[in-house]
């Protein structure tokens, strides 16, 4: 194997890579779907309910779960999660049924019924 | 002996008869945390020695890890609970401990915690040392489960990192850099001593070092002192303190202006240097996807940079589009370096301009642009040049512009992560061959700039998070490129609170092992910091002048009695890098704990049993640990710190190799393969050249913290790096004359080991570990001469006492300082009144630390006085 500056390998196969596992587990299905949503650290602290169960559409993502979920709690709660472009705070981990889910586009549609979500804020600083 | 045989491992205190075992485990007398073997005879630890099976260390240890024993048995370890009778706290108060039960401790704790907890959890802060890597996890994790923010690893950062960590994570992708040893031939050392004493990997590191000046590795050290490294290196290269980007600049001038080289396919394909910049100094930015532009060569317009091939983006030019001037990132960067001539270096750093061609000549050419070499069959870029940099360069006020630019003269000549350059710490891991894990790859984020694939912390240096109205008492979600902060405990961080109008106050602190009177700057502005809390919980292994402010302090296990399934943080912080092995080790009990000694990962366990907080740290745990199915923790489910690292050594490494597997074996590894050592080529990431981010950034910094009477300096957030002087560098008093700063001793830790009698013995008879080196003509100049008592008074009139060791080895205006000694803690009479406290001569409030990543500025202008002339 040679390699260039310019011959990189495509960053769609890590990608492809790195989407997989959470493509297989969130295989697509019909009807609606139900999501206990738990809350944890500093976000149950803010928050007068740490186990909210929701009932989404068919096809919702984390994104609309995270939206019904604003609705249901408040924006404030919400902008720990997202920042102003939607996109969730790096250190805000979101599981879906025990496996990190990164995008918030990701279909929330499983196999498992109800769908278990948990969110955590992590603390962002580190030093030494 | 350093060859084990593994016949000999024995689980720790199994054997019902004649007990002989050597134990692999990992050490803690620095963040190193190299691999070792601990040899148990009876019971007792009777030697402790490297473990050749580990990449960690690779079978060395130093001084300090030989020594453990020491701290082991020392008899002023703490090894019941106790409680102050003394409600009065101050920098000399006897606490007047008495001793408690755990249950009389926990109950308290918890009390303070649950009411803390209800009222507002912001409220506590979180503390731990460096020193121990492995506690990182344990005491985030209870943090985040209990909901504050608030997190400090004391002097941790401020002094040795924000900067470094900064530049590293965005130009390497790595907590830090060091030159690829298996085949750098030319290597420059800013202020580092990484493979000559302390740092990350500090003893595979030495290894590696020596290896390559064996095989021929040129060396230069560029540092105010020629101590552990430039006592070693080709050439010392003695430096004004804080100039190093004075320097470094210098050198790119020259390569780049006078010389004309620099690698321009890499410069294209991997950094952001063929992108359009505006005369806003932005970038100037495609219409329909925002995406910047570059100037298409052969199509004759200007392009968004992911549709252009990288051989053809223009790297110079004056472009016009839709009517707007611009250039590429790196013409923009070739102007500005033309300002650092070489004589106008000589006038900043003091470096002859006759030295800053010739170093830049010798980088530049050995550089050897346009090569290539086999590695394992795979034909990769061949750059044997490296420039790297540490805690003497970044430790100042101006750091991220210091080590911004010695970083430079890596990417302008390719030398960046491929065979022979300036490697990060392991930026990218394909994972256990059977698992998979621990995976990680940086990847593309906006404007396909490099995002770290893995970070000690969320704080990742690229990309940014938005700058807020500040909710951490350290400042850091309005300062968004800081990590560790000042501001817990400046002593203008009231002023700043009311000023960011923070809703809260801190009250209660759980520390863990920091001694943050000594470890962050002067005592009495961080004892007034203390003071002001309302409950303090200090987990430590001794008694020391920062836990004197705690109500209730808790007897640690040691090292030596200690399990982690993490004893170092996976594979950017202790792994070496270069080729070799992945390994991850463990760290194990040798010995069981002493008197009513108890692990403070299990203490923290049940204090959130007893707060009811249990499920939110199992929560914290998964998250963390990124534990996945079958093995995340469920529920409230009462675990102990033993049962998490079963769990999270079989989620990474299968059911087969639970906490048991590892026990007997020590540790796991596997081979790396060149391209995951040498990935830059592999990855499609760029990384900046330019950082129009950081313009961006403080403008936003700015439109908070102006109107709140907070003046930000702009010049602090330009995209490109300039030499911005120290508060030191602006001193003109009269009679101030030296520059003090402080360097990592070899023989000792921060502030930690001085009480180790087989180190304190070593230090003694160094003749620089308990002194103030001084230019040996500059001291006879004024009348000084060695081993003379003399005080040291900084510009604001801060005073330090010490004797004096003259040395033609340092800079005529340097006055080198060895660690962080001169402790008076009664309970520490190993230590106490051994050398000189540096830190007391610093100056901690926002004058003195950085306005873009918080780093304090350890370099102080001062002047030395005979002591019995001030007496």
């Amino acid at each position: 194997m040679y390699v260039r500056w310019d011959a990189v390998v495509n960053r769609a196969a890590d990608a492809a890579i790195a989407s997989c596992s959470s493509a297989a587990r969130l295989a697509s299905s019909s009807g609606s779907i139900h999501a206990d949503v738990q809350l944890f650290g500093a976000l149950a602290s803010l928050s007068a309910e740490r186990r909210i169960r929701l009932a989404l559409p068919s096809g919702a993502t984390v994104a609309d779960m995270l939206v019904t979920l604003g609705d249901r709690l408040g924006q404030p709660l919400l902008a720990h999660v997202l920042d102003h472009a939607g996109r969730k705070h790096r250190h805000c981990r979101l599981f879906v049924d025990g496996y990190p889910i990164e995008d918030v586009n990701t279909r929330l549609d499983t196999r498992a019924e109800p769908t278990q979500i948990e969110i955590i804020l992590l603390i962002a600083p580190e030093g030494g | 002996m350093n060859v084990f045989n593994r016949q000999q491992f024995q689980s720790p205190m199994t054997s019902a008869k004649k007990d002989d075992a050597w134990v692999p485990s990992s050490c803690a007398l620095c963040y190193g945390t190299c691999s070792i073997l601990a040899h148990r005879v009876d019971g007792v630890v009777v030697k402790i020695e490297g473990n050749p099976e580990s990449a960690v260390g690779k079978g060395r240890l130093c001084g300090k890890g030989v020594s453990g024993i020491m701290t082991q048995y020392d008899p002023n370890r703490l090894r019941y609970p106790l409680r102050r009778t003394n409600p009065k706290k101050g920098l000399y108060e006897d606490p007047g401990w008495k001793r408690i039960s755990w249950d009389e401790a926990l109950d308290e704790i918890a009390t303070v915690l649950r009411k803390v907890r209800a009222d507002d959890p912001r409220k506590l802060v979180v503390q731990r040392t460096t020193t121990v890597t492995a506690s990182r996890v344990p005491m985030h994790t209870f943090a985040t489960a209990f909901g504050t923010p608030n997190f400090s690893v004391s002097g941790g950062g401020q002094h040795c990192g924000n900067g470094a960590h900064l530049i590293s994570g965005i130009m390497h992708a790595s907590w830090s850099v060091v030159p690829d040893f298996e085949y750098c031939n030319y290597s420059i050392f800013f202020g580092a001593s990484k493979g000559h004493s302390a740092g990350h990997a500090s003893c595979s590191n030495m290894g590696k070092a020596a290896d390559a000046r064996v095989r021929g590795m040129k060396m230069v050290v560029v540092d105010p002192l020629c101590n552990f490294a430039a006592a070693k290196a080709t050439e010392w290269v003695p430096i004004r303190v804080g100039t190093d980007a004075a320097l470094a600049l210098g050198m790119c001038n020259v390569m780049v202006n006078e010389l004309g080289i620099f690698d321009g396919p890499y410069l294209q394909a991997k950094t952001n240097a063929p992108y359009l910049v505006g005369p806003d100094k932005l970038h100037v930015r495609d219409k329909t996807s925002n995406a910047p532009l570059v100037w298409d060569t052969r199509q004759n317009c200007a392009r968004p940079y992911m549709d252009v091939p990288a051989a053809d983006a223009a790297l110079e030019g004056e472009f016009t589009i839709d009517g707007v001037s611009c250039r590429p990132a790196f013409h923009c960067l070739r102007e500005h370096l033309r300002k650092f001539t070489p004589d106008w270096v000589e006038h900043a750093s003091s470096v002859p301009a006759a030295t800053v061609r010739r170093l830049a000549k010798e980088f530049a050419t050995e550089a050897r642009i346009g090569s290539t070499i086999v590695v394992d069959g795979v034909t990769l870029p061949y750059r044997p040049v490296a420039a790297i940099a540490f805690r003497g360069a970044q430790g100042h006020r101006n750091s991220v512009y210091n080590f911004f630019a010695i970083d430079l003269l890596n990417h302008l000549v390719g030398a960046a992560d491929v065979v022979g350059s300036c490697l990060g710490f392991n930026p990218t891991s394909h994972g256990h061959p059977e698992t998979g894990k621990v995976r990680y790859i940086p990847t593309a984020g906006p404007d396909g700039l490099m995002v770290v694939g893995s970070w000690m912390g969320y704080h990742y240096p690229y990309p940014p998070p938005e700058p807020r109205l500040p909710q951490n008492l350290g400042l850091q979600d309005l300062f968004v490129i800081g990590m560790t902060s000042p501001f817990l405990d400046s002593t203008d961080r009231e002023e700043l609170w009311q000023k960011f109008e923070l809703p809260y106050r801190p009250e209660v602190m759980v520390n863990y092992g920091a001694n943050l009177v000594m470890s962050i700057a002067n005592k009495d502005a961080v004892a007034a910091s203390l003071e002001k809390y309302k409950f303090i919980v200090s987990f430590d292994l001794f008694l020391n002048e920062t836990s004197s402010f705690a109500d209730i302090v808790l007897p640690d296990c040691g090292y030596l009695q200690s399990l982690d399934s993490r004893s170092n943080f996976p594979f950017i912080f202790s792994l070496p890098g270069g080729l070799g092995d992945w390994c991850w080790p463990i760290r194990q009990p040798a010995l069981p704990p002493d008197g009513e000694q108890r692990n403070f990962a299990d203490v923290l366990l049940e204090l959130a049993d007893r707060v009811g907080f249990r499920a939110d740290v199992n929560a914290a745990y998964n998250a963390w640990l990124d534990l996945e199915p079958p093995y995340r923790l469920a529920g409230d489910n009462r675990y102990s710190y033993q049962d998490i690292c079963d769990a999270e050594l079989k989620n990474n490494f299968g059911a087969e190799r639970g906490l048991d597997w590892f026990k007997e074996h020590g540790l796991i590894k596997w081979k790396k393969k060149p391209e995951e050592v040498y990935w830059r080529p592999f990855v499609d990431v760029r990384v900046p050249i330019y950082w129009e981010f950081l313009r961006s950034i403080g403008d936003k910094i700015a439109a908070i913290a102006e109107p709140r009477g907070v003046k930000i300096p702009s010049e602090y957030y330009d995209p490109l790096p300039d030499f911005l002087p120290c508060r030191s560098h602006c001193c003109d008093k009269s009679g101030f004359d030296f520059y003090g700063f402080y360097y990592r001793d070899v023989v000792h830790t921060n502030s930690f080991t001085m009480e180790n009698p087989w180190l304190d013995e070593a230090a003694r008879l160094d003749p620089f570990s308990y002194t103030i080196a001084i230019n040996a003509g500059e001291a006879r100049r004024r009348g000084l001469s060695d081993g003379q008592t003399v005080e040291v008074e900084s510009e604001t009139g801060r005073k330090v006492k010490g004797r004096l060791k003259l040395t033609e080895g340092i800079h005529p205006e340097g006055l080198g300082f060895a660690a962080m000694c001169g402790h008076w803690a009664d309970t520490l009479p190993i230590a106490k009144g051994k050398g000189v406290f540096y830190n007391d001569l610093l100056d901690l409030d926002w004058e003195h630390a950085s306005p873009t990543n918080l780093n304090l500025d350890l370099c102080v202008k001062v002047r030395v006085m005979p002591a019995e002339a001030v007496s």
